[in-house]
């Protein structure tokens, strides 16, 4: 009924709004498949429905691999996906298409852009730079160029290292030594910043909490970091980091606030507030609850920590996440400020995407495949350069008005609701 | 009746119904109305003999796919690990025995069938019940299925050397010297085999094409034992040494820079012993004891692996068992058996956050069978008790007693019988479930099973004909599945209490054999059908009731032997319905598949020489996604014997 009534909405708006009728919520999901199966698989999904669940291998007639774990756009015109298992950084045109490959940074792990290089976090330890070889004793971050498609510097860093972000020319690497209850060394405790231009590592912040591991949301120039902890004896936290602190050179402890939550699926909405879910787990116990937070990180900074942490998710996110089997992702899109979420079920079984409007009213689910767990959303009109995730305070100063659907609105129409600023008004 | 506790096998044993399987008489399968009143109350499949050393074989997993309810799970090549499982039961719940005393794994609980060689055996058989034989052993009650294999005592003296090779790269000895002197038997066997494994494999469908040489696949190990027989009395030595690759699933990759390199160390070694006496016809005792030592090796240490963690970990396991059981028939029609047995297993490996684990587990039966006219039943009642004890952090688990009960009845009737048992049993949790870094879950409940079966069975013979058919239905429901899932809202797994199965099944097996003159035709043919689904989550319309991964609805098995004086042909064909591995596509199948074994035996003067022919079709099926198996596989082996081998 909801998504028949959706339809109708949509169509009454695209008559009322006048404009053309291109799909307006695009979003790429990467399925990770299960690990050595090669069935990684890339979803498609447009307005409502999804167009294909194996979208990458219909477009191109082969399979993209094993263990996607990122996905980002770069341009217009370009995608990078990590395929871990499969050594593969893959470009795709936003219409799906395979325009190159390389298997030069092994092990790959997440991605930045600057919108002409692409950043990646490496686990391995060696990276092919003009067909010679570059070896890392921990792990490095590789710099592509998107002209040639090839990796022109790479750097060392921490070991294991994860998340990746650009911010104001830098690199800010969350490190997190995770293979340390196998291998001989300790937990990554730290973030190392590096100029994106001179690939050199410039500075080295210690959060003091260990194996910063997992998915990591940028608002402007704050970080949300995940440390898992050990799930022995450190439990878990969740790091707010401020990027422009550390490169104005505050000390160490100013650069970040550490929340005693776990931040395991975290996501940034349209005006800047992280909503992370989670659970702090300890082997010896066995026990283990979850947690839900919204983070307003100006406020947590301003109060130095006392404020901007609530539990507010709109509407029914909340109380759907938590009837889910198994939550595997949480994403809103930039553009309109819809929410989306993952269920990964039973792991064997096809795992399921929810959407919600920007103010949490779920709209409905469905069925993508095995452990769904990035997403990235793609511009409603092609372009990237519309909204840009570089500084937050466009998000503040955005006066652009979004009708329901998430389409750019140039002439409000009064007594119409729109969207702004991810929140619904009537416009008089 | 004479008290012949081993019965000599005859060669011409059948299929199905073996003499082998009466333990207070010795009969041939010439005296059908004899042995009818003394079947197995159990359903029993048994290959012995020369019809076990006729098939296509390497290792045991060869001889036991052709029996009806069996999967093999095969990682692919020589190395790759193989485990049986048994009507879906899962392989933890299948419990292997060689001579009557258990192969364990304290650490994982499963038995790479890889290990052991079908050379040295006179038999292997399959009990999906309990097999309520004289002065069993309270293990013996303790798994869902069990598979016993025997060794073959020497009936004189010979020396055999045999030398073999076979496709990729592929070298095989073997050294044989036994005796049968003064009521004393014995052999040392002792056998190298390396195999580097690099065959070939191809993808292809409409959106992949890909092919390549298996890399890590190799194995070189060394098997070294020796038994000593006499009347009641048997000993056994055994040593297995061996360092193979663990080869990864074939995923896409732009060429073949990275190859992850995992290797793996192995020895294996146990020395057990038995000995069991009947004092006149009501008492009868037998005792049993054995010691293990495992080491394992694996690394992944190498300068070529990026995409793991390197690890070098060494894991120790030892394993001392006594058992001790009491038969007694204080009237013809009944008898009492009861047993006990301890065991203490000791595991330690320097994993991180890991320490030394000691197991003690204890187990006692009282089981009581009566038998009057064509009529038997069985109650048995087993009581177990597991206690660990470790250094780990996270503290042991607690212990663990629970009973459980198993009925068989059963009528027989001419060459006719009937069967219906019940068995109740559990598996423990094994160490690694419990306490393995970053995954174990010491809060772990035991995993049951609850199985019903009806059967039938048919035995005929008359000169030179022999013929034996069973057919059995059964239902079996699993509770509390240990598996490994990831927890919710964490970027870790554990092992978890999660699933519900049920299944119902269909097993079937022929037999019949024809011998004129110098001639012998045997022809042996298996049938499971079983409709085998999840029963976890109601709520869950995407996965309730619907098939279990990697379970067939349909297999079956037909071997054909013929011989005539000093030559045979041995034709197996297996065929396997298709499987789903994930319940997200309807694609995600492992396609059906015909797997077609040849082996040809010539016997002249001093020498064997033998020609095998493994999946003549090359059909590289897999039993896991993206684990090609190796396809055509042609093994060529020379053996020259001094002396009287049978």
């Amino acid at each position: 009924m909801k998504q028949r009534f959706q339809l109708l909405m949509m169509f009454c708006l695209a008559l009322i709004a006048g404009e053309k009728t291109t799909a307006q919520e695009r979003l790429i999901i990467l399925n990770e498949g299960l690990w050595q199966a090669d069935n990684g698989r890339v979803t498609y999904f447009e307005d409502g429905k999804i167009v294909s669940n194996e979208w990458f291998r219909e477009i191109n007639g082969y399979k993209l691999g094993d263990t996607p774990n990122d996905i980002i756009q770069i341009n217009d015109n370009l995608i990078a996906i990590a395929v871990n298992w499969s050594n593969i950084v893959q470009f795709i045109t936003p219409q799906g298409k395979a325009v190159a490959a390389t298997e030069d940074v092994p092990n790959n792990r997440k991605l930045a852009t600057d919108g002409r290089y692409v950043y990646i976090s490496s686990y391995g330890h060696e990276v092919a730079i003009n067909g010679s070889f570059m070896e890392f004793t921990k792990g490095y971050v590789a710099k592509i160029d998107t002209e040639t498609f090839k990796v022109v510097s790479a750097v060392e860093v921490g070991y294991e290292p994860e998340g990746i972000a650009y911010y104001e020319g830098h690199l800010f690497v969350a490190n997190t030594g995770g293979y340390a209850f196998q291998e001989n060394h300790e937990y990554e405790t730290t973030v190392s910043i590096i100029n994106a231009e001179t690939m050199k590592v410039v500075r080295t912040v210690d959060t003091g909490q260990i194996n910063l591991y997992g998915k990591m949301s940028q608002s402007g120039q704050y970080l949300c970091i995940n440390s898992p902890g050990d799930y022995y004896d450190v439990q878990a936290t969740t790091i707010i980091f401020d990027c422009k602190a550390a490169l104005n050179g505050a000390p160490d402890a100013y650069c970040f606030h550490s929340l005693e939550y776990a931040a395991t699926y975290n996501t940034v909405d349209t005006e800047g507030n992280f909503y992370a879910i989670g659970s702090r787990y300890s082997y010896y116990t066995g026990e283990y609850e979850f947690n839900y937070l919204r983070i307003n990180p100006e406020e947590l900074f301003e109060s130095d920590g006392c404020d901007g942490v609530d539990e507010d998710f709109p509407g029914s996110v909340l109380s759907d996440i938590k009837q889910m089997m198994m939550p595997y992702g949480l994403y809103i899109n930039p553009y309109s400020g819809y929410i989306y979420a993952t269920d990964a079920a039973s792991f064997t079984s096809a795992g399921k995407l929810y959407q919600w409007s920007p103010n949490g009213e779920l709209i409905g689910t469905y069925k993508v495949y095995i452990n769904p767990a990035h997403f990235l959303a793609l511009p409603h009109d092609g372009h990237l350069g519309g909204v840009s995730m570089t500084e937050r305070n466009e998000f503040r100063t955005d006066s652009t008005g979004y009708n329901l659907q998430g389409m750019k609105v140039n002439n409000l129409l009064p007594g119409q609701i729109y969207i702004q600023n991810g929140k619904k008004f009537i416009y008089n | 009746m004479a008290v012949t506790l081993l019965a000599v096998v005859p060669d011409m044993n059948a299929y199905t119904v073996d003499s082998e399987l009466v333990s207070d008489s010795t009969v041939t399968l010439h005296d059908v109305e004899v042995t009818a009143t003394r079947k197995p109350l159990a359903t029993v499949q048994v290959l012995s003999g020369v019809k076990l050393q006729s098939l296509s074989s390497t290792s045991i997993a060869d001889a036991l796919k052709y029996f009806a309810g069996v999967q093999i799970k095969d990682y692919g090549g020589l190395g790759g690990l193989k485990t049986i499982n048994v009507r879906s039961l899962g392989s933890q719940h299948v419990g292997v025995y060689i001579d009557g005393i258990r192969i364990t794994n304290a650490q994982n609980g499963t038995v790479d069938l890889g290990k052991y060689s079908l050379s040295t055996l006179e038999s292997v058989s399959l009990f999906n019940a309990n097999k309520l034989e004289k002065g069993q052993s309270a293990s013996e009650y303790a798994s869902g299925a069990t598979v016993y294999m025997r060794t073959r005592k020497p009936t004189g003296d010979s020396l055999s050397v045999l030398a073999g090779a076979g496709s990729f790269h592929s070298y095989r000895g073997r050294l044989n010297l036994q005796f049968n002197r003064r009521g004393w038997q014995g052999f040392i066997d002792g056998e190298y085999l390396h195999s580097k494994g690099d065959y070939r494999f191809r993808y292809k469908s409409e959106y992949e094409d890909t092919a390549g040489r298996r890399k890590n696949s190799d194995i070189e190990y060394y098997r070294i034992e020796g038994a000593l027989f006499k009347k009641g009395f048997a000993a056994h030595v055994y040593s297995y040494i061996s360092k193979r690759g663990c080869p990864g699933g074939i995923v896409r990759r732009l060429s073949d820079k990275y190859t992850n390199i995992g290797r793996e160390w192995d020895t294996d070694m146990f020395a057990q012993a038995s000995w069991q006496h009947s004092f006149n016809s009501k008492h009868f005792i037998k005792l049993n004891t054995k010691y293990s030592h495992e080491y394992l090796r694996y690394n992944t240490n190498f300068d070529e692996n990026q995409n793991t963690a390197r690890v070098d970990n060494h894991y120790y396991q030892n394993d001392g068992y006594i058992s001790a059981s009491y038969c007694f028939s204080p009237l013809q029609w009944l008898y009492l058996n009861t047993s006990y047995d301890a065991r203490m297993s000791w595991l330690t490996a320097d994993l991180k956050n890991f320490s030394y684990v000691r197991r003690f587990d204890q187990k006692a039966v009282i089981d009581a069978q009566f038998q009057r006219y064509g009529l038997r039943a069985d109650v048995s009642l087993l009581y177990q008790h597991y206690k660990d004890h470790t250094k780990i952090q996270a503290g042991a688990a607690d212990p663990i007693s629970r009973f459980t009960p198993a009925v068989s009845v059963g009528y027989f009737w001419k060459g006719f019988s009937a069967r219906a048992w019940y068995k109740k049993i559990f598996r423990v949790p094994t160490l690694n479930d419990l306490y393995y870094t970053q995954a174990g879950n010491r809060n772990l409940k035991p995993e049951y099973t609850r199985q019903w079966n009806v059967g039938l069975e048919y035995a005929f013979g008359s000169g030179a004909w022999h013929a034996a058919a069973q057919a059995d239905a059964y239902i079996n429901h699993i509770d509390n599945r240990i598996v490994c899932l990831p927890l919710r809202g964490t970027y870790t797994w554990s092992m978890m209490n999660y699933g519900k199965t049920f299944c119902r099944g269909l097993n079937a097996t022929l037999s019949g054999q024809f011998t004129p003159g110098k001639w012998i035709f045997s022809l042996l043919g298996s049938v499971t059908l079983q409709h085998d689904v999840n029963r976890t989550d109601p709520e869950d319309e995407d996965t309730y009731d619907l098939p279990i991964c990697y379970s067939p609805k349909f297999s079956c098995g037909i071997t054909g032997i013929v011989s005539w004086k000093n030559y045979s042909l041995t034709i197996s064909e297996l065929h396997v319905s298709k499987r789903i591995w994930s319940y997200a596509d309807p694609d995600d199948i492992l396609a059906p598949y015909n797997n077609i074994d040849l082996k040809f035996t010539g016997r002249w003067r001093w020498f064997i020489a033998s020609l095998e022919i493994n999946d003549l079709l090359d059909v590289q099926y897999e039993h896991i996604p993206r684990y090609p198996m190796p396809g055509r596989t042609v093994r060529f082996t020379l053996t020259y014997t001094l002396g009287k081998t049978r």
